[in-house]
């Protein structure tokens, strides 16, 4: 992106400052969703600019970036809209994250599927520990009781899933974050977001 | 009180017909940001932020109600001009209708 041009040194330092802004707010996008954003903010101060040059330029450059309103605040809607896209475009677990840590505040059924996201991945670490601790994890099941994930009192006669536990634990893992991109496919072709 | 309920009401009602007014002007001619913010102001009276225009265009586009292009200028600064799509215009259309049918019901009353 080519930068502006200033002449004055008090405006190049205000731009770079919002610029620099501006890439923080939109650092977990896509190169290409970001380069857009920043181009067409780029785009909007230049041609306020271009039409103001009869004033001061730096009273010009606080004006359109006060109007533009805080980056953090207004590209927020922008970073949430776009997270959900590249979320279920591609299959990548930390788009997905990434997506419902931006989208929480914007109804209940994000709040479900952070719940859904918790899930997966504990039944994932799961089968992390079950490689690191193998007799500590598993499906203890004692005629009186039973117990799930990790013990640090393991009963390896009374594990039920023994070799399987790892495999089943990613297969459900795996189930779970489909089920969580399908929804939000879902939300997204309803809203349109 | 009754000014500021009025003026409370326009601003609303500028708002909600805020979406018919972005495809009107750009049924007319392509625009890029700035451009439509000022043919807004200029044409329709209307004060419109950047902070509204730019989530809204968002929308619209998602809605395929509109198109756009980066055209490089002189400056080295691309443009981004939005146009109305073929959905977009019928869809300008049936807005347009509907604020009628709604004018209508108003003066029947």
């Amino acid at each position: 992106m080519k930068l502006i041009e200033f002449n004055n040194s008090s405006s190049r330092e205000v731009y770079n400052n919002y610029i620099a802004r501006c890439k923080k707010a939109t650092k977990v996008l896509s190169d290409a969703d970001r380069e857009e954003c920043l181009l067409e903010i780029n785009s909007h101060i230049y041609e306020y600019i271009q039409d103001h040059t009869a004033t001061d330029e730096l009273e010009n450059l606080k004006t359109v970036l006060q109007q533009l309103g805080e980056p953090e605040v207004t590209l927020k809607e922008y970073v949430a809209a776009k997270k959900i896209d590249q979320a279920v475009t591609t299959f990548n677990p930390k788009h997905l994250i990434q997506a419902l840590y931006f989208n929480i505040r914007n109804g209940i059924m994000y709040i479900f599927l952070s719940v859904l996201t918790l899930f997966f991945c504990c039944f994932f670490l799961l089968a992390v520990f079950k490689i690191i601790y193998p007799n500590n994890v598993g499906f203890f099941c004692s005629d009186d009781n039973f117990m799930f994930g990790y013990t640090t009192i393991p009963d390896p006669a009374n594990e039920l899933l023994g070799f399987w536990f790892a495999p089943l634990m990613l297969v459900i893992s795996a189930l779970l974050y489909l089920l969580c991109v399908f929804i939000l496919k879902g939300i997204k072709k309803v809203k349109k977001v | 009180m009754k000014e500021d309920f009025l003026k409370n009401w326009d601003t609303q009602l500028k708002k909600g017909l805020l979406p018919l007014f972005v495809l009107q002007a750009l049924r007319n001619k392509e625009c890029y940001g700035y451009e439509l913010i000022q043919e807004l102001k200029s044409a329709a009276g209307i004060d419109i932020s950047e902070g509204t225009i730019y989530p809204l265009l968002i929308r619209l586009m998602k809605e395929e109600l509109l198109h756009y292009k980066w055209v490089e200028q002189p400056s080295g600064i691309p443009r981004k001009y939005y146009s109305i799509s073929q959905e977009g215009k019928k869809c300008l259309t049936e807005m347009k209708k509907s604020l009628e049918t709604t004018h209508s019901k108003i003066r029947k009353l």
